[in-house]
């Protein structure tokens, strides 16, 4: 651990590949791609996007970080459960590719998406 | 211009990405449900934001806090959030508290030695925003090593 921070004896080399070398160490698929999203780890959604699609909302004067880092966190778990469970639909049409009325399907016949309704394009 | 809600959408690569691991290997899919299920994320933002300052204005505060939005979540019906999200948020705390001792601690390092080579600290500091994030995500693990850099760097 000490080694990584330690001495800069060649920051040229290091900033770059060490980015490439430590992402394969740790199995990642993508450059620069985040962990999966178990309950313990941060956020994959940028925090400041969040933060400020949060703040178009005119009632909402201050956030903390907390509060945006929930709503992230939150926001993910409501894309797998959404995707999860349009799913469902395409599977009944034997289909393996999720479309669109998969998506409002979903919407319509759970509750917990109500919100949804007439909000998308 | 300021910007709509409509506006701001959520990086497509990170939502694609949430969708595929949530679903099972094989299964696509296609660009107009994905454009939904992002516009849907949005919307859920906002709603959560709304609903989150509700309880922050009935307990007449300006700060919308993580409380608050555990509550919306029950609003909404997501209660099976709940524990996730306070796992989550335990986690996150612990993260903020060792990143902010690290980084008071490099901001001292960096200013002896931006007096020694001005080149050398500006290519040092993008390493060490590397390093912060590394560290935020081992810093659950390994809380003694960072204490021991500390000693070393002393």
């Amino acid at each position: 651990m000490a080694a990584t921070v330690a001495t800069p004896a060649t920051p040229a080399e290091l900033v770059p590949e060490r980015c490439g070398s430590e992402e394969e160490a740790r199995g990642e698929p993508e450059d620069g791609a985040p962990p999966p999203a178990a309950p313990g780890r941060p956020s994959r959604l940028p925090l400041a996007r969040i933060k400020a699609l949060m703040k178009t909302d005119p009632d909402v004067s201050l956030a903390s970080q907390e509060s945006v880092f929930i709503i992230a966190k939150a926001t993910e778990l409501f894309v797998e459960m959404i995707a999860k469970d349009a799913l469902v639909y395409a599977q009944q049409g034997k289909r393996k590719t999720l479309q669109r009325k998969d998506l409002d399907n979903a919407i319509e016949a759970i509750d917990e998406f109500a919100f949804l309704e007439g909000t998308l394009d | 211009m300021a910007e709509r809600p409509e506006d701001l959408n959520l990086p497509n690569a990170v939502i694609s990405r949430i969708i595929k691991e949530a679903l099972p290997d094989g299964v696509n899919v296609s660009k107009e449900a994905r454009r939904a299920i992002s516009q849907a994320a949005s919307v859920f933002v906002l709603y959560a934001t709304s609903c989150a300052n509700n309880f922050a204005m009935k307990a007449k505060r300006k700060t919308l806090n993580a409380g608050d939005v555990l509550a919306a979540m029950e609003e909404m019906e997501f209660e099976r959030f709940l524990q996730p999200l306070r796992d989550a948020l335990e986690v996150y705390k612990k993260g903020q508290k060792g990143k902010k001792e690290v980084s008071e601690q490099k901001r001292r390092d960096r200013e002896k030695k931006s007096d020694a080579d001005d080149n050398k600290s500006r290519e040092e500091e993008e390493e060490e925003e590397e390093e912060e994030e590394e560290e935020e995500q081992r810093m659950e693990e390994e809380p003694e090593a960072v204490a021991e850099e500390e000693e070393v760097e002393n």
